[in-house]
């Protein structure tokens, strides 16, 4: 087969059943990557530790860990009480073998939402995340003030200027908002520490209660939605640019969690195949990517 | 032009915690004799015990080792076990519970007090690996080895040092693509400046090099060769680099208390530089041609 399946993963959160089924089916599916939710771990009937081993026992490297939320812009004890949160969840994306977090920006009405502020909170949350060599992926929320979009995200993780801090890209909120390809073309490369995928299945999205609804019940594969077309160009705009980083399907679906995991990671294949085939074809040599970087 | 613009925009922060030196290193293992032996043919004289622990100190000249046995009391620190192995390094800072503080603003993770009764706490943070960094502000009329040590009788408490033997610096062994995040790490929290290629000390020129911001301690952080293998080499404190304004009477001198020297092609004692060979399953000293010991 001509694809390399190296730069595709599956998440948790698509399949239906016990973590080690989950891990069982993507893994028989042919992928060699999982994005986690910190729940997958702390769930586990064995606890944190049984959660780990199924892990390590699956041969799956780990994508991304998911996902610590509302961090950023508090003060006093609310700050003291989410850096708490986070050192939990820092560790515990540390003992499943995995350096990367990902952090969405905040929603919360408390939070202050001056840039240098956010900026400073997530330098120290990248600063707490260096000893364990775990890498911090910050996503825009469509409703956070402080980054509600990957511009916005951008600009706070340049302040930021930690080496270990970078951007998670969700295609499903940059179709949503219709990005604009330059926003992508603006990003180094270096700048985004995963890409997660998925399409849904209206053509428009009307208000933002159905951009959340749609958001974590209807999302689908690559190549199953209604736009496949757009979805291919910001796969070919993001490895124009020289991301060679992951990809994640992050396809929250609730009909998903109804049918057997074998099939939707089946579902999950299919997509891989078609952006390894026909979009991506990453794995035929890639001089030209060679020359971006020495030009760079 | 901009380098120098920018340079003078930052206020005053060349020193922010007032680093001056290292008050100690520390090595934990489950054999403290085994250890005390080596370090006693490396010059230095045990001059004192803990109080309440299994600890004791060496000396020679302005470098105090700290040989801990002591089982390990708190998460993410070094169990000892026979192989010794360097646990922390305790810097001098003029006020050690600011240094501290500010660490943790800037988001360091702190470790649970540790004191007993009629014991001095002395704040540390989380370093590389289960390395700790130590804050230490009393050095100057009395020492934190008055309080939580008792002298071992009869032994001059001020051991000279042999050959001008003094501390000059600690090699960090550090993971694939960690420079960056490790240099911010050191920077940040505590004053350290990456030194440019050019400036070379010794004679194992790898990786790249951190002054401390009193100009008189050195790290040196050393990823993996490329082609290394695949097996990821857990971080840690690697060895401890010895300065001497003259490494080869320093050789002949250590040679003559049963210390050997790595003699191969590569790697052998000149005018800049040697390396012990490994000692208890690894440990191993770098001498450094370095004019100037600090001071005290």
């Amino acid at each position: 087969m001509a694809m390399n399946f190296a730069d595709f993963g599956m998440d948790t959160a698509s399949l239906a059943g016990t973590l080690e089924c989950k891990l069982a089916a993507i893994r028989g599916a042919g992928f060699g990557q999982v994005m986690l939710a910190a729940n997958d771990i702390v769930g586990h009937p064995a606890s944190a530790t049984g959660g780990n081993r199924a892990v390590r026992e699956s041969g799956l490297r780990v994508t991304g860990f998911e996902a610590l939320r509302d961090f950023e812009g508090l003060g006093g004890k609310l700050h003291a009480y989410k850096v708490a949160v986070a050192k939990s969840m820092l560790e515990l994306c540390h003992g499943v073998g995995c350096d990367l977090l990902l952090v969405e920006a905040t929603t919360l009405k408390h939070a202050h939402a001056d840039p240098e502020r956010v900026a400073s909170d997530l330098r120290k949350l990248a600063m707490l995340a260096i000893p364990l060599g775990i890498r911090i992926a910050f996503k825009p929320r469509e409703g956070s003030r402080t980054a509600h979009d990957l511009a916005s995200a951008s600009d706070i993780v340049f302040r930021a200027a930690c080496p270990n801090l970078g951007l998670a890209l969700d295609a499903f909120d940059a179709l949503v908002a219709q990005t604009p390809h330059d926003d992508i073309e603006a990003l180094a490369p270096q700048q985004i520490f995963v890409v997660q995928l998925s399409d849904f299945m209206w053509h428009e999205i009307r208000s933002p209660a159905e951009h959340a609804s749609t958001a974590t019940h209807f999302r689908v594969f690559p190549g199953e939605g209604a736009h496949s077309d757009e979805l291919a160009a910001l796969v070919r705009r993001l490895d124009k640019i020289g991301y060679a980083g992951d990809f994640s399907f992050d396809v929250y679906n609730h009909d998903y969690l109804q049918m057997p995991a074998e099939s939707v990671a089946d579902r999950a294949r299919a997509a891989a195949e078609w952006l390894g085939e026909t979009v991506l074809r990453r794995a035929l040599p890639v001089p030209n990517l060679e020359r971006l970087a020495q030009s760079r | 032009m901009d380098e120098a613009m920018e340079r003078e925009s930052v206020p005053e922060t060349s020193n922010p915690i007032g680093f001056d030196g290292i008050e100690f290193i520390e090595f934990a293992t489950s054999r403290p004799q085994a250890l005390g032996s080596l370090l006693e043919m490396m010059g230095f004289r045990p001059v004192a015990r803990h109080r309440s622990r299994e600890v004791e100190l060496y000396r020679q000249g302005t470098m105090n080792i700290i040989v801990n046995a002591q089982p390990a009391d708190v998460p993410r620190i070094v169990e000892p076990v026979e192989r010794p192995v360097i646990s922390a390094f305790a810097i001098r800072v003029r006020d050690a519970d600011y240094a501290f503080r500010r660490a943790l603003d800037l988001g360091a993770w702190e470790i649970p007090v540790r004191a007993r009764a009629m014991e001095l706490n002395i704040p540390a943070i989380h370093g590389v690996g289960e390395s700790l960094v130590y804050f230490v502000d009393r050095y100057d009329e009395f020492s934190i080895y008055d309080i939580d040590f008792r002298p071992i009788p009869t032994v001059d408490p001020h051991p000279s040092a042999v050959a001008g033997l003094h501390l000059f610096g600690i090699v960090q062994y550090i993971g694939v693509d960690r420079t960056a995040d490790w240099v911010e790490f050191y920077s940040r929290i505590f004053g350290f400046t990456p030194l440019s290629d050019q400036v070379r000390f010794g004679i194992m020129p790898k990786g790249l090099l951190l002054q401390s911001p009193c100009r008189n301690f050195y790290l040196q952080l050393i990823e993996p060769e490329a082609g290394a293998g695949d097996i990821p080499l857990e971080e840690h404190l690697h060895r401890v680099g010895l300065g001497t304004p003259d490494v080869r009477d320093a050789v002949a001198q250590l040679e003559k208390r049963g210390i050997e020297f790595v003699a191969s092609q590569a790697v052998h004692a000149n005018d800049r530089g040697a390396l012990t060979k490994p000692y208890l399953g690894g440990v191993m000293f770098e001498l450094v041609h370095s004019d100037s010991a600090p001071k005290r």
